[in-house]
């Protein structure tokens, strides 16, 4: 563990990196010094601040190098399977097989960002006719375009029906460019009728038992599309063992959100917390290096719980933080502001959540699928939120509205609702685009402002961290 | 006994109106007028006018008895949610498949009209036995015959007025005041692709026609895309309810299907029949699903592309749209 | 001895109506002028046209056929007849540019983007008329919250390393966004060429991906140096300003009155 855990600029990363070797800290063959990205164009590391452990480090190489993986599992001939937007479901069947990789296309969603909008991606996605009040998720065109970032999948797998509009439109654009998808249906989650029998998922949430039917004939399908892709069968005891891999690493991620959510002293900055969970959606092209990478933070972070280390102040604002940002560096902006991360809801808690190992494995995913947020209603997963927002002991909530997204102009209203009806706590809205710096006032004035609410009134004590 | 007031009242062209009626249901099809400033949620921006407006006419509409809503869209599933909230009116949420090509998909959208029946029968309808429902499809199929027949007699705003009042209405004597002076063949022949318009934008039909153009295809929701295909006679004795199906599922091509080639299939086809020479497309600001056609559409055809957006509720919105059609046609003469 | 006729075009934009007098007979331009919009825009037109003929010693009776095009083509009431925009500046602009395929215009209120087919007609148009953003009107907030001249945000934007990302899709919040940027810091000639950037990225999405050559560019936005580098950045391929930019929808709008003139006189030999 770091002596003096704390977040800490790029340049100061290089000399920690020294001290690292120095001390003989294990490195992967990924590792190295992260200003070595910038050279390749990730120009938004220069002004954001990371944790200053060996952890932190590995995560962030493990993240910014998920490009080469991509390439080098290309160059020795595995299958390389795009599946987007269920985020969570189908890698998980995907990695069950021997020589397939897995990853989520919509992440180019934070290139924009990362590259400070030097890829010129987004432009291109203007030319296709997909312009700003689209999601940034239409990054992802260019990605395709160019072809500079992820090699072209040898499949294209998207889910439709219970998603986002934009999304699917994005994706039919693809489409509509000469790159077959296989498209699959995830529809809208609803409660069971009289009469229906009802199956309970994970996340509070249930379904009737037709719907669950449903969706296993989907995923079925699409086993059957990468079994015929690999000339590989994957019979129930392989999906099995994928599916105990996928919750290894889904364990250690709930650990460390309790553990970063509950501590009095937050252990770990938000920006390496939202990089973690978003490991477990796809493992970010790895899935035994996600297992290792998410071990090695966990210790980290028990490690400052159990002497007592953070690396903000104790009377730090805890935010729960509803949909994912498309700018990296507003998690900085959160805690500068006074905040920390106390409960998110990144539209996947679905692939957070443990799947079930005493059902037949394609029941299992069904189930997993039909519990996304996104399924379902906006009081459905506002429920979730709230009993997430009980569960870490949040102080208010943060809806981050993504520019363009369809869902997020009448569910953040609907979410804020219920929140407020259920609990005495501010509940704020705000856009966030993938480059907020010319917004940073903006976005500034209003964080500090939620911190200045909360702190301004009476506060709720804050939980002794225990084992769940 | 149903009251005879109690009506259903929708906006998807996917909920088949005679599935309604022949549940003793009266089904009303609602065209929003356009967007009430009063708007239940404050939120304008991201927010479709089109949703805004359905939303509004919901929670006007006071004689109605329940209203259905359907997946197909991301922000009128989000609608659905906000009646749960904000509106006593029973209501229902269709699940309408984005995918067709799997017979999963199909078996789905069957279940979720039997499902449909199910809340209807709750609301006072009765189970439709297989001859009423056989008597109501041919009537609905007989109405939307005479309307395509009428076509080529009718203005694009009567022909638009004619499927917007049997979906309002029910089949009946729609066509009778109908010119029937002879067909009309002036001005430069021009499709008019889009999503749903409401009642305010239907002037945009008028100003074509004014400034020299003539619709001969409408291909918005609301128009002659949105209305199911003609039903098989043999399968409708056989199975009515699979023919219903079919010919709403199987036959409405919409910019939401998954893939959606079947619609640029359709195009063609219409295109090429009636021999446009030009596309007037219609989409509302904030409408994605439309939008990111507009692109496509542009690259798949040779004809001009007129992007007509609107917000629906303002009048420099007129003033822009008249301008663009004028030069447009200008181009075109 | 009979007097020659001439034809006028007049431009009635949203920042300032242009006129351009014609020799029908050849084509030749007798006369331009130009005077700021207001409020009055009839009265400011009649002024102009008065003022133009009558600094060229011409009558008005020797007016044969006034076109108006434009924003406030309607109010212009002396006008025989109105043509959009769109027609007049392309063939303003091929008057000038003979081979040209693509006219991208961006005015005071609105950005259009023309493709001409093989026979020099527009064969299709795009136009942005609904969001300041992508307009004129950018650049003069700029210019207003940065205490300059309009004209020398081009100059200023040539010098930067680093445009700004500017973020909003609404101008009214993009100046928000300005005074943040100056706040922080961030050099103004990444904030001017930031916007110009803003303003290209609009035409991008106008464009789409097949823009043929020749591009020309012309309105009055033509006429403030740097944006049609920052155009040729955002499209990847070189861009043309117009001869006389501000002039070419009222050029285009004199030669359709001229062409009509001939149109009607021609019917007149064959009656």
């Amino acid at each position: 563990m770091i002596e003096t855990p704390e977040r800490i600029t790029l340049e100061e990363w290089d000399q920690q990196y020294k001290l690292l070797q120095k001390a003989g800290i294990y490195q992967p063959d990924y590792g190295g010094p992260l200003s070595r990205h910038v050279e390749d164009g990730d120009q938004r590391l220069l002004k954001l601040q990371y944790d200053n452990s060996a952890a932190a480090l590995r995560l962030w190489n493990f993240l910014l190098t998920e490009e080469d993986r991509l390439h080098k599992a290309r160059a020795d001939g595995k299958k390389i399977i795009g599946t987007m937007k269920d985020l969570g479901t189908v890698p998980v069947m995907a990695y069950s097989f021997d020589n397939v990789v897995a990853f989520y296309p919509d992440g180019a969603w934070w290139i924009p960002c990362v590259m400070e909008l030097s890829a010129g991606l987004l432009e291109i996605a203007d030319s296709l006719g997909i312009d700003e009040s689209f999601c940034p998720v239409r990054a992802m065109l260019g990605a395709f375009v160019t072809g500079a970032h992820f090699p072209v999948p040898d499949m294209l797998i998207c889910s439709v029906g219970a998603t986002c509009d934009d999304f699917s439109a994005i994706a039919q654009r693809l489409n509509g460019l000469g790159h077959p998808i296989l498209w699959w249906e995830i529809p809208h989650r609803r409660r069971a009728e009289t009469g229906e029998a009802m199956v309970n998922l994970t996340g509070g949430f249930s379904a009737p038992e037709c719907q669950v039917e449903f969706v296993k004939s989907e995923l079925d399908r699409i086993k059957n599309a990468l079994e015929e892709l690999t000339g590989e069968q994957l019979n129930e005891e392989k999906l099995c063992a994928g599916i105990k891999e996928a919750n290894q690493v889904r364990r250690y991620l709930a650990e460390l959100r309790y553990l970063a959510f509950t501590a009095e002293l937050c252990p770990i900055p938000a920006l390496e917390m939202l990089v973690a969970e978003m490991l477990a959606i796809h493992f970010c092209s790895d899935r035994n290096e996600t297992i290792a990478v998410l071990k090695d933070l966990l210790d980290e972070v028990k490690a400052r719980v159990r002497t007592g280390k953070g690396i903000l102040d104790a009377d730090a604002v805890r935010i729960f933080w509803v949909n994912p940002v498309a700018d990296l560096q507003v998690m900085n902006l959160l805690e500068d502001c006074g905040g920390r991360i106390c409960g998110t809801e990144y539209l996947f808690t679905h692939a957070l959540d443990i799947i079930p190992e005493n059902l037949p494995p394609i029941e299992a995913l069904a189930q997993m699928a039909l519990a996304d947020p996104m399924a379902g209603s906006s009081a459905d997963r506002a429920q979730r939120i709230c009993t997430d927002i009980r569960r870490f002991g949040a102080e208010t909530v943060l809806i981050s509205r993504i520019p363009g997204a369809s869902h997020c102009a009448l569910e953040g209203e609907i979410i804020s609702q219920i929140i407020q009806e259920t609990f005495d706590i501010p509940v704020l809205e705000i856009e966030v685009p993938p480059v907020t710096d010319s917004m940073r006032p903006t976005v500034c004035t209003r964080l500090e402002a939620l911190v200045e609410t909360v702190k301004a009134r009476p506060r709720v004590k804050q939980r002794k961290w225990r084992k769940k | 006994m149903t009251r005879p007031e109690t009506t259903i009242i929708y906006t998807c062209p996917y909920v088949p109106a005679e599935w309604i009626a022949a549940h003793g249901l009266h089904p009303c099809r609602v065209i929003p007028e356009t967007a009430d400033p009063a708007f239940l949620t404050a939120r304008t921006e991201g927010v479709c006018p089109y949703v805004r407006s359905f939303i509004c006419e919901v929670m006007k509409y006071k004689q109605a008895g329940g209203v259905v809503v359907t997946t197909v869209c991301d922000q009128m599933r989000r609608v659905f949610d906000i009646l749960v909230r904000n509106c006593d009116l029973p209501a229902f949420l269709m699940n309408v498949p984005n995918t067709w090509q799997s017979i999963a998909a199909q078996k789905l959208y069957i279940e979720e009209l039997k499902r449909l029946s199910r809340f209807l029968i709750r609301l006072g309808g009765m189970s439709p036995s297989t001859d009423v429902l056989i008597n109501k499809m041919l009537e609905y199929d007989k109405a939307r015959k005479s309307i395509l027949a009428a076509r080529e007699y009718l203005s694009a705003r009567q022909y638009a007025e004619a499927i917007a009042v049997l979906g309002r209405d029910g089949p009946g004597g729609l066509l009778n005041d109908a010119a029937r002076s002879g067909p009309l063949t002036a001005g430069v022949p021009l499709a008019i692709v889009g999503g749903p318009l409401m009642k305010r934008d239907l002037e945009i039909l008028g100003m074509v026609e004014e400034f020299g153009g003539r619709i001969v295809l409408d291909a918005t929701e609301t128009g002659e895309r949105g209305m199911c295909a003609p039903f098989n006679r043999r399968r409708l004795s056989d199975d009515p309810l699979m023919e219903l199906a079919s010919a709403y599922f199987g036959g409405i091509q919409d910019a939401s299907r998954r893939p959606d080639s079947e619609l640029y299939k359709w195009l063609k086809r219409q295109l090429v029949t009636r021999a446009a020479r030009g596309i007037v497309f219609h989409r509302y600001v904030w409408c994605d699903m439309w939008h990111a056609e507009l692109g496509r559409l542009k690259e798949w055809t040779d004809l001009p592309v007129l992007d007509i957006d609107t917000a629906g509720d303002n009048e420099t919105d007129r003033n822009r749209t008249e301008n663009r059609i004028l030069a447009f046609l200008e181009t075109l003469q | 001895m009979e007097k020659k006729m001439i034809c006028a075009g007049i431009d009635a934009g949203s920042r300032a109506i242009k006129i351009v007098l014609m020799d029908p007979g050849n084509q030749q331009v007798i006369a331009k002028g130009l005077v700021d919009q207001g409020v009055e825009q009839n009265k400011l037109a009649s002024a102009l046209f008065e003022g133009v003929l009558k600094n060229k010693g011409i009558n008005k009776k020797n007016v044969a056929k006034i076109v108006a095009t434009g924003y406030g083509r309607n109010a212009v009431s002396f006008a025989d007849t109105t043509i959009t925009e769109i027609t007049c500046h392309a063939v303003g602009v091929r008057r000038l540019v003979p081979d040209v395929k693509t006219i991208i215009d961006i005015g005071g209120q609105d950005s259009k983007l023309l493709r001409l087919g093989r026979n020099g007609k527009v064969r299709d148009f795009a136009m942005n008329d609904r969001c300041a953003a992508g307009t004129g009107r950018f650049l003069e907030v700029v210019a207003q919250r940065m205490g300059i001249e309009l004209e020398s945000l081009g100059l200023m934007a040539a010098k930067s390393l680093s445009p700004a990302a500017i973020s909003s899709m609404c101008v009214v919040f993009a100046e928000t966004e300005i005074t943040g940027l100056l706040a922080s810091g961030t050099a103004s000639e990444d904030i001017v060429a930031g916007v110009q950037a803003a303003i290209a990225a609009r035409i991008i999405g106008m464009a789409g991906r097949n823009v043929e050559q020749p591009i020309i560019f012309t309105g009055g936005v033509a006429m403030i140096s740097g944006m049609d580098a920052a155009l040729q950045s955002a499209l990847g391929q070189s861009v043309q300003v117009s001869p006389d930019p501000q002039m070419t929808g009222a050029l285009g709008a004199a030669i359709l009155a001229s062409d009509r003139l001939k149109q009607s006189q021609d019917i007149t030999c064959i009656g």
